[in-house]
This record gives structure tokens, sequence and C-alpha cells, in this order.
């Protein structure tokens, strides 16, 4: 095998070449551009925003300061009628106090906004009160908005959102700039971020992939920076009308047929109530009333739920095919692509760099039917609250058959094996600590108020409730495990269904222990692995292992040095 | 693809023993400023003696009269933000002291909590952005808090609190200056 490794040298010599041409070019084109306006780069000075941002902030600070005043108006309605004395000089001096501070606060904040884009980071200082301190790097900024309010646009000026792949506060926001900068900006971002994936594919097909992918995705990189080679596209599953139907059932969708009905939700209980009323019919006679034995009506309510239960069934497999009539899932180079829907195809598509873990989600009807939920996990923005089913956040792949979903799991993490790992169990002092800890003080508070009051009933129900959660706590000790095999981490949990998760180590974002001072007498502790996709807790394990696992992610992460996106 | 590694000079890879694999165990806590317990409990103080200075003020004015079981109610509620605060304030004379942080080649630690400590562990090359954050009692103390954002988004945030002024800056070059941070 001699010839591969020269052939990647040569690959790492080519891709960093062009790279340092192409900034260099940029640069040159940039200085040598009419327009210094045009320049990205603001210098070492910080800079002022546009005047024009003043209306911004004051803008913004008067909606915060309504929206925080909409919860006193009941207070204030309550405390005294504000209606009688609506012009009494109090009241219009307040509101003009309260009208001029926002007002106000709008030239303050200005004065107290600066940024530079300077050595290719956006830094920005800015607010009131909290002080804060921006510093993005250009690279790893991952979305540009550029966004006009109304006010702006007779000026010519843009508002810059600029986005990292964290959370909702990493957002930064340039309030007013020329709208040709916030262009220039944006096409510069956007330059910086190409530069740097091209880096990363160049890294992966060096140290991973056969020299002939590598250099067909290299050539592939040389035509364009920005379109991901084009390989012939290869479904990997297909899901029929049976699979869908069965998701349906197995997974209660309804919300997806409640959710889309959720205006209509006022009309339809006015339109029944008015039915039942025109029938001279209240619910509450029926109940109230003795005209009917006890069995009949328990036998009413039966019928009734049943039917229910039956409505629920079919309007959930209604969603199920709304949703994923026509599944497929494909992958074309290094891309997964799911297409699904009934009205309106959706389409889902994931980088397989960017998976940051898998998930297989299996609950009682899924067992079963031997039926598994398969989830591909990429980072979430916390925060961001989009519906399961339709986030790009996570790819599903519906009711897919055991072996499907090995399959499938193999194709996305080669080696990965969710069932066949020996699963640390968690310890069982995990029941104690929690019936103890959360359980027995209410439900013994219940037990105590129905001993006193004599209601057997109440005394019935607290011990039923206690051995309820104590069968659960113990259902979910029996599934809590983890497994590590030196290439992948699994987690296995649940309580009647079963949950796989499966993630690379070096993905990791960050690692936490946590032991309590009972917990550390036992030697026991509770590891927490932070991902890009949301955090894994196994709880109550051995101190040991616990600590071995943390120290040997964490070299996995600090010493492969592989990016996780 | 030994030739490979032998030829890269820079970059190694050797296999390690478990032994040799850096460890917590062996970690060096540094505490924080002392000065950030008394200046929480100041602050607790500030905000109870506020809320009783509204109650009383609520309690002593004249402008419109009180229902009768508000001002029977009066007291307790003074003993009560007395009594969480004082709770709140112990929490902090305790849990305070028992803030460390470490920092290694590749990665930094904070270890908290009283009854249940964490001991949380953010390798830099995960760190996204920095910040130095100081609220208004923060500067009149010459205290900083670090916060390092990683991906794991904003409930994970990996912050220090309690630093000097020049240790959080100090802290803050460091990461930003350390050769992974470009590498995401």
């Amino acid at each position: 095998m001699p010839a591969p490794p020269e052939n990647q040298t040569v690959n790492l010599m080519q891709s960093q070449k062009p790279r340092e041409d192409a900034s260099l070019h940029s640069k040159s084109e940039d200085s040598g551009s009419d327009d210094p306006k045009l320049r990205v780069e603001t210098g070492g000075e910080w800079q002022r925003l546009s005047l024009i941002s003043i209306l911004y902030f004051t803008i913004r600070n008067v909606t915060n300061t309504a929206q925080g005043l909409i919860y006193v108006i009941p207070a204030l309605a309550i405390s005294f009628n504000i209606w009688d004395n609506l012009f009494s000089p109090q009241v219009l001096i307040g509101a003009g106090v309260l009208f001029l501070s926002t007002s106000g606060s709008g030239v303050i904040s200005y004065l107290m906004y600066k940024f530079r884009v300077h050595n290719q980071h956006v830094e920005i200082h800015h607010g009131v009160f909290q002080r804060r301190y921006t510093n993005l790097p250009l690279w790893r900024i991952q979305n540009v908005k550029i966004e006009k309010p109304f006010y702006y646009r007779p000026f010519g000026y843009a508002l810059v959102v600029l986005d990292t792949a964290g959370s909702g506060k990493e957002e930064a926001k340039i309030v007013a700039v020329p709208e040709a900068y916030a262009e220039a900006l944006k096409k510069q971002v956007l330059y910086e971020k190409v530069q740097h994936e091209v880096d990363d594919v160049a890294c992966i097909s060096d140290d991973e992939l056969s020299a002939k992918r590598s250099s067909t995705l290299h050539s592939s990189k040389m035509h364009t920076a920005t379109t991901h080679a084009h390989t012939h596209e290869e479904v990997l599953n297909r899901r029929s009308v049976k699979d869908i139907i069965i998701h349906g059932i197995t997974n209660n969708r309804i919300w997806i047929i409640l959710g889309a009905a959720a205006p209509f939700y006022d009309d339809v209980f006015g339109v029944v109530s008015e039915w039942l009323a025109g029938k001279g019919l209240q619910l509450n006679q029926i109940v109230g009333e003795q005209t009917v034995a006890w069995w009949q009506f328990g036998l009413y309510a039966f019928v009734i739920l049943m039917m229910l239960m039956a409505l629920v069934a079919l309007l959930s497999v209604g969603g199920a095919l709304f949703t994923f009539y026509g599944y497929t899932l494909s992958r074309t180079g290094d891309r997964y692509i799911r297409r699904s829907g009934l009205l309106n195809k959706l389409e889902v598509s994931m980088r397989a760099s960017r998976i940051q873990m898998i998930t297989a989600k299996q609950d009682w009807l899924d067992k079963v039917l031997k039926r598994v939920n398969l989830y591909f996990e990429q980072n979430s923005t916390a925060g961001q609250q989009v519906q399961e089913l339709m986030s790009p956040n996570k790819l599903i792949v519906p009711s897919v058959t055991e072996d499907e979903a090995f399959e499938l799991s193999q194709e996305v993490m080669p080696g990965c094996d969710l069932r066949g790992q020996q699963y640390h169990t968690i310890s069982r002092r995990f029941i104690r600590f929690w019936l103890l800890a959360a359980w027995t003080t209410p439900l013994l508070g219940v037990f105590v108020v129905g001993a006193v009051t004599s209601h057997l009933d109440i005394m019935i129900g607290a011990v039923t409730a206690f051995i309820t959660v104590a069968l659960l706590l113990t259902l979910r000790w029996w599934r809590w495990g983890i497994a590590y095999d030196n290439k992948y981490v699994y987690i296995r949990r649940g309580r009647v269904g079963v949950d796989y998760q499966c993630f690379e180590p070096y993905k990791a974002q960050q690692v936490i222990i946590k032991q309590s001072i009972f917990m550390k007498k036992k030697k026991l502790a509770t590891i927490k692995f932070v991902l890009a996709s949301g955090a894994v807790t196994v709880p109550f394990l051995p101190e040991e292992y616990v600590n071995t696992l943390a120290d040997s992610v964490l070299f996995d992460v600090e010493s492969t040095r592989k990016s996780w996106m | 693809m030994t030739t490979d590694t032998q030829q890269e000079t820079v970059f190694s890879n050797n296999q390690l023993s478990a032994d040799e694999i850096p460890s917590f165990k062996t970690l060096t806590l540094v505490p924080i400023s002392k000065k950030y317990r008394a200046l929480n409990i100041f602050s607790i103080g500030l905000i109870a003696l506020a809320l009783t200075g509204i109650a009383a003020g609520m309690r002593f004015q004249r402008f419109w009269s009180l229902p009768d079981n508000v001002l029977i109610a009066y007291p307790y509620v003074v003993a009560g933000i007395l009594a969480i605060g004082s709770v709140w304030a112990l929490y902090h004379f305790f849990a305070d002291v028992r803030i460390f942080y470490a920092i290694r080649e590749q990665d930094i630690s904070k270890q908290s909590g009283l009854i249940f400590r964490k001991l949380s562990c953010q390798p830099i090359l995960r760190v996204q952005h920095v910040e130095v954050n100081r609220g208004p009692l923060d500067r009149w103390a010459g205290l900083a808090s670090l916060q390092v954002f990683s991906a794991g988004g904003e409930m994970y945030t990996f912050e220090i609190p309690g630093l000097s002024i020049a240790r959080a800056e100090q802290l803050r070059e460091f990461i930003l200056a350390h050769k992974d941070i470009g590498a995401r």
C-alpha cells in the first residue's frame, strides 16, 4: 500500500494551496474594489452604528416594556379603577415618564453599543446594565440573516443577525449598517465558511476514506466548493402504507390533526353545545339526576370511551399518513435525505457528519409488533421548539423492523450494535433514592390525611400510587444502563418500552460528573454527556467506572480533534 | 499507513495504556475569589431589604387603606422574607467556598455544589465563543464571570463565576489563543 499515502499527502498540499490563494485573491479583490465602503474589515477602531439604530433600539425597548406591562395591567386594574382616572394628572404623568424613559433608553442603548470587524472576528460591546462583549470568528458563523425593518428601508440600512451553531444567546446583531456592507459581510462569512468546510472535507478524506474516494471528492471540490459531490442517489429505506399505518397505531400522531384543527376548536365546541341545548339536553343534568342505573351509566361511559379510543387511533393513523406517506430515506454523497408527505412533500436533508446520535425507540406496542422508530439526531438549537417530526434536527425513520433498524444504524455508524452490548446497569440505590427523596413524603402525607379523616379510599389510593411508582422505578432501574466498546458509547433506557442511544465519544461537547455526598459514601456517581443534539445522563454508576469513562471520552475528544459537525 | 505516521513529525497518536490517559483525579482545583461569597450574601441582603422595604412601605403608607387581613399578614410576610433570605444566604455561605476550577492544556473544569457536587469539564476544542460578563455589583466588587459557550446549548453554558477581572481576562485569552479554537 505505498500509493495511497503519497496520493494523500499530495491532496493535502493541494487542498492547502487553493485556500491560501483564494483568501489572498479575495483580499486583493477587496482592496482592489473601488468602493472602500464595501470592505468588511473595519480595522482596530470601534465603530458606532448609524443614527437610525436609535429608532430601532427605541422601538425594541418600547415593545419590551409594553410586553412587561401586560402582566401589570390586571394588577393595576384591581388596585384602583383605572378607567375612571384615565386622564387624571397622575396617570398622564406616569405614562409620560414611562414613554420618555423608554425612548431615552434608545439613545442610551445606541451610545452603549459599539462593534468592529477585525482580524476576521466580529466583536460587539453592548448592553446598558449588563455589559456584554461578544466575539465571533467569521468562519464559525453558521447563518447570516439580513433583516430590513420598514423604517430602515428608505435610508438603505439593514440589520445583520449572525448565528452560530449554539444557543440563541450566541446570536449577535449588528443593528444598523448600510445595506451594501451587510451584503458584503454576508458574502465574506459564507466564503469563510465554505473555505472551512473544504478544509474539513479534506481532513476527513485524508484520514478515513480510501484514496480513490478522496480524490473524487477532492476533484469535485475543485470544481465548485459550495456544491457537494453529486453522486447518484441511493434509496436506503422506503416505508409502505402498511408500515405507516402501524406507525400511526403504535405512536400517537393525533396531534398532527389536532394541531391543524386548533383554530376551529372554539367554533366546534360552540356548535356542539348549541346542538345539545337545542335538543333540550344538558350534560350535567344527565349525570346529576339518578334516572339511569349505575351499571347502565357505566356501560354508556365504556362504549363512549371505546369509540373515542377508536377515533383517536383513526386520527392518529391519518396523521401518520399525512406526514409519512411515500416515505423514502436516501443517501447522496455525504448526505441523508428524507422525503415524505401526502399533500406537501417535506424534504429534510442532513449531512452524515452532522449526526450526533442514533436513537432507537421502542414502546410496548412496538415491542409486541417488533418495530422500532429510528432517529438520527443532529445539533438542536436550545429553545427552538420545533415539532419533533417536522424538525430538521431529527431525521426519523418510522416503524422499521428490528433488522432494518440494525442495518440503518450500521449504515450511519459502522460497527454500531445497539442490542449486542453488555450494558452496565445502574445501582439499585437509584430506586431507593427516588422513592425516599421524591415520593415517600407526599404519598405518606396523603395516606395520613386519609387515615385521620378515616377515608379508606384515600388510603388505598396512596398505597396503590406508592406501589405503582415503586414498580415503575424498578423497571426504569432495570432498563437503564451504559456500555462503551472503545468506539461508541451506548445507552439503554426506558420503563415499559426501551430506548437505545448510541453516539461517538469524540462528538461530546462537555462531560459532567455529578455526585451527592450520599452517593460519594457509596462510591456512586452520575455521568452526563452533553452533545450538540442534547444531553444524555446515566445515574448511579460506580464511581470508578464513571471516572474512567469520562477520562476516556475526554481523551477521545481532545486527542482525535475531529470536528463534531 | 506506517510510513505516513513516520513522515508526520508534529502529529503523534501513539497507543496509550489506560494508566496514561489523563485522569480527573489529578486535577488541581483552584478556588474562586473569596469576594464572591461576600458579594452574594450582600446582594441577598439587599434584595431582602428591598422586599421588606416594599412590604413596610405598603403597610405604613397613608394613600389608601388596606384590608385587615393584609395588616395581620404583614409580620408573617416580613418573617417569611427574612427566613428565605437567611436560608439562601446560608446556602451561599457554605456553597460558594466550594466552587473550584481547573485548567488543563486541553480543557477547563469546574466543581461546584454543596450537597450535589457537580464536576463539569469543557474541552477547549469544542468552545464556540467566550464571554466575560460583569453585572453592576460585579463591577463594584471587581469581579467577573467567564462564560464559555459550546454547541451543547444554552443550558450547558460553562460558567465560572467570581473571578477577578484579571483572571477572567487571562482565561479568556488562554481559550482564544488555544490552537484548537479555530478548528471547531
